[in-house]
């Protein structure tokens, strides 16, 4: 059991105290895992508001299931299989939505039922432009592929935990952050931005972008 | 040969790609959803403390079953070694009731408890009540001091018919 418990990494040890009744190895747990979980829920439905609707969802739904908790895995798989989860239902929620509004109009009907309101290239152009330009790459990625890499990016999760947290196959999971890694790789590239350029160089190179444009 | 792949590139972490991202700006939750988290959280505990007061009994569950056990213990305790209750003399053959009420052991000569019997005003008593206690005399298988009792019944109702087998010597 020791050798279980020592094996455990220190986020897992922290949410089996906070089980167990300790409400500052919640604060703890919190305070790691606030700042990625906020940003993959801000960059997967590309709404603030919606976003922290989600996150306070997320950890609400860990709170309320804590007496369940069991140390199978790193912690950080369980907190975001729960976001994941929060994440799907809001989407099936806004493309539920999104049919209701356009029931009546089959010539308004989405051609990829699977992107929400939000998430349509308008929503895109106007998030895409308060961001930077692989924010803006990551954010016209499919839905999936820019789960898998936010979860990557964000979490050090690993293909087969990305997977486990999003209740794919291994090969699946791979697939998606394959395509997601070319995308950007290819958007950027398009965008000549180089990749290792300082953000202020970045920004202003955008800023000129942007002038020219208008 | 297999060229590079861009996810195997990628997933040593130092890729360009990844590097790019970590320099972009982190927003983190404003302080209100945090304050909020954090209260939901408190008052989940604060609830589980409510909730968890039924828990304290698994303590006293020790104290319940000793207190189960000495209970029972004493319950047996008073049945086997209390106060006895006496015995009904009322529901003895008649001159075994004499005999208790003249301070005569049951192991007393038959013929001084027929003494008392016979000294004791209510001798001579109904027929059918005289005869119950020979039949109790003779079931007891005290059959001498029934037949006496049966002798004493005849001279005292000789025409009296006592078809009852029971009660016959």
């Amino acid at each position: 059991m020791l050798g279980a418990m020592e094996s455990l990494d220190e986020d897992a040890k922290l949410m089996l105290r906070y089980r167990d009744g300790d409400g500052d190895a919640f604060s703890a747990l919190y305070a790691r895992h606030k700042g990625p979980l906020y940003r993959y829920l801000l960059r997967q439905v590309r709404n603030a508001g919606a976003a922290a609707d989600l996150f306070q969802e997320v950890w609400s739904r860990l709170i309320a299931t804590r007496s369940r908790y069991e140390a199978r895995a790193k912690f950080a798989t369980y907190l975001f299989h729960i976001a994941h989860n929060c994440t799907m239902d809001f989407f099936r929620r806004d493309l539920r939505l999104h049919h209701a509004a356009h029931s009546n109009d089959p010539a308004l009907q989405p051609s990829e039922p699977e992107v929400p309101e939000h998430q349509r290239p308008d929503g895109i152009a106007e998030f895409a432009e308060q961001q930077s330009a692989l924010l803006a790459a990551v954010s016209a990625l499919p839905q999936a592929q820019r789960e898998a890499f936010l979860l990557h990016e964000e979490t050090g999760l690993t293909i087969e935990e990305i997977a486990r947290v999003t209740d794919v196959g291994i090969e699946t999971a791979k697939s998606r952050l394959r395509y997601a890694v070319r995308k950007l790789k290819k958007s950027l590239a398009s965008a000549q931005i180089p990749t290792i350029r300082p953000l202020q160089e970045r920004r202003d190179l955008r800023a000129t972008q942007l002038n020219a444009s208008t | 040969m297999h060229p590079p792949d861009d996810l195997d590139e990628y997933l040593r972490g130092d890729s360009a790609l990844s590097c790019q991202y970590r320099r972009e700006p982190a927003p983190a939750p404003p302080a209100a959803l945090d304050r909020r988290v954090l209260e939901v959280s408190r008052a989940a505990r604060g609830a589980q403390t409510v909730h968890a007061a039924p828990g304290r009994a698994p303590y006293l569950a020790p104290l319940a079953f000793a207190a189960s056990v000495l209970l029972s213990v004493a319950l047996v305790l008073a049945i086997v070694f209390g106060p006895q209750k006496p015995k009904r003399v009322d529901d003895a053959p008649r001159v075994l009731r004499v005999a208790a009420l003249g301070g005569l052991s049951q192991s007393a000569p038959l013929k001084r408890r027929l003494e008392l019997y016979s000294s004791d005003p209510q001798a001579v008593r109904a027929p059918a009540a005289w005869l119950a206690d020979i039949a109790s005399l003779r079931r007891a298988g005290r059959l001498r001091e029934a037949d006496e009792e049966m002798r004493r019944f005849r001279n005292t109702y000789p025409g009296y018919s006592t078809g009852d087998p029971a009660i016959r010597p």
